[in-house]
């Protein structure tokens, strides 16, 4: 019975969901041509040539490693160097961590309150890593 | 969502093609103009620096290092006419098929794939996969982000091998390479601007995915191996990203990699052999450069597609999780 119902809420893979993404990759694929466009007239450019010599005053990674970089600012480098592989570990092996199947919509909402207390500290220590 | 009508499509197809025409024509002025200050109109051929003279010209990649600007103008026409030509071949093949055999026309796709099929049964292969249903509730734009970021490493992959035609992997050469693509290539600027936002897209989409999978609680069983090829290919992209940062060989990537190479040489035990293993040596030299490259080109390429493949057939297998 609920299957014969769940049957009736779908649509075919092909064509209408695979035209549906087709869309939306569309979509990004005109806004990839209009970054090209852009980019013509304003390159990605370059930093001066790289000289093993001489240090530049400020050092920074990309801003995705930035806020590892600001990070090891305030702790020893052993820890802050231990500190992403164990954070990646821990990452690969959450499943494993929080296994218990979800019987209500309150864990969700946990994860979702942990998911951007993570998110907000990077965020934060990014930009501080950036106007810095 | 009212289907957008075929008219509309091609239209607006049109007008992105003209502009995107017109773009390249006002770039190459542009371009011209700064150059030499001898071209008057977006076509004039110019005379640049130890260009031969035009008439006794015979270098047949002149075009790659815009020293011949009539490309577009031959390129144009040709595009133009040939597929109104073809559109009336085809007109008059259809007609006259109708016409003789008194039946309605087949379209071609379907006869391709009929061909095809009788040879090799495709279909059978196909059937199982193209038909799955797909719920309702799984139409919805947050179950589209991991998708987004297979379309832009699809992306990358296109660019980056464009790249890698003019790329040269050497610290002599790696910035100068780079200068030509921006500078001297026809739509070089144009690519490495895709390839560089876009690789910034891939990050963001990708985490932006994980985190919807952590909120929704997703991993659940049975789904932890899915969750653990989704990390490592989190971990591939982070990879692409520090990689690809050190390949244009100027002072923020010279010191971007140094500095990054050093905070993984300060792991307890194991650190001075990730350094150097990183470095291949103590110091961030031409070899390190050339390993970054093969990392870049070859190996984190070939990673990350086989773990999106795994990750694509599990999820094929057990289907996205469905909210409480």
């Amino acid at each position: 019975m609920t299957e014969e119902k769940e049957k009736n809420n779908t649509v075919p893979f092909f064509p209408d969901h695979a035209a549906q993404e087709a869309k939306v990759a569309l979509g990004v694929g005109v806004i990839l041509i209009i970054i090209g466009v852009l980019g013509l007239f304003f390159p990605v450019g370059l930093a001066a040539p790289a000289d093993p010599l001489n240090t530049p005053l400020h050092v920074k990674p990309e801003w995705y490693f930035l806020f590892l970089y600001q990070l090891l600012q305030f702790i020893p480098k052993t820890v802050g160097s231990t500190a992403p592989v164990i954070g990646v570990a821990i990452l690969a092996l959450w499943p494993f961590i929080d296994f218990k199947a979800d019987k209500t919509k309150k864990a969700m909402r946990y994860r979702a309150i942990i998911a951007a207390v993570i998110m907000i500290i990077i965020i934060a220590l990014s930009i501080w890593g950036e106007v810095k | 969502m009212k289907p957008i009508s075929r008219r509309i499509i091609t239209i607006a197809t049109l007008v992105v093609v003209f502009l995107l025409f017109s773009a390249a024509a006002v770039h190459a002025y542009t371009a011209n103009e700064t150059a030499n200050d001898l071209g008057n109109t977006a076509y004039a051929p110019s005379v640049s620096r130890d260009a031969p003279e035009p008439e006794k010209d015979t270098c047949f990649q002149c075009h790659i290092t815009g020293e011949y600007t009539n490309l577009w103008t031959a390129t144009a026409r040709w595009a133009v006419f040939g597929v109104a030509g073809l559109v009336f071949l085809f007109g008059v093949i259809r007609s006259v098929s109708v016409w003789r055999t008194r039946e309605a026309w087949k379209p071609i796709p379907t006869r391709v794939m009929e061909w095809v099929d009788e040879r090799y049964q495709l279909s059978e292969f196909l059937e199982p996969i193209l038909s799955k249903p797909v719920p309702e509730w799984q139409r919805r734009w947050w179950y589209c982000l991991g998708g987004l970021t297979f379309f832009l490493f699809l992306v990358q992959g296109a660019t980056g091998i464009m790249l890698a035609f003019y790329y040269k992997a050497t610290p002599e050469t790696a910035y100068a390479s780079i200068q030509f693509i921006e500078t001297e290539v026809r739509l070089g600027a144009a690519i490495r601007a895709i390839h560089h936002w876009s690789a910034n897209g891939m990050i963001i989409m990708a985490v932006a995915h994980m985190l919807r999978v952590f909120i929704m609680g997703a991993y659940k069983k049975p789904r932890e191996l899915n969750w653990i090829s989704g990390a490592v290919l989190l971990i591939v992209t982070l990879a692409f990203g520090f990689t690809g940062y050190l390949l244009p060989w100027d002072q923020r990537a010279y010191w971007a990699t140094t500095v990054g190479t050093e905070i993984a040489g300060g792991i307890p035990v194991i650190g001075n052999l990730a350094l150097v293993l990183l470095r291949a040596g103590w110091n961030v030299t031409a070899l390190t450069l050339s390993r970054f490259y093969a990392l870049h080109v070859l190996i984190i390429p070939i990673i990350t597609v086989g773990t999106m493949l795994m990750h694509f057939i599990m999820v094929r297998k057990q289907g996205v999780m469905k909210p409480l």
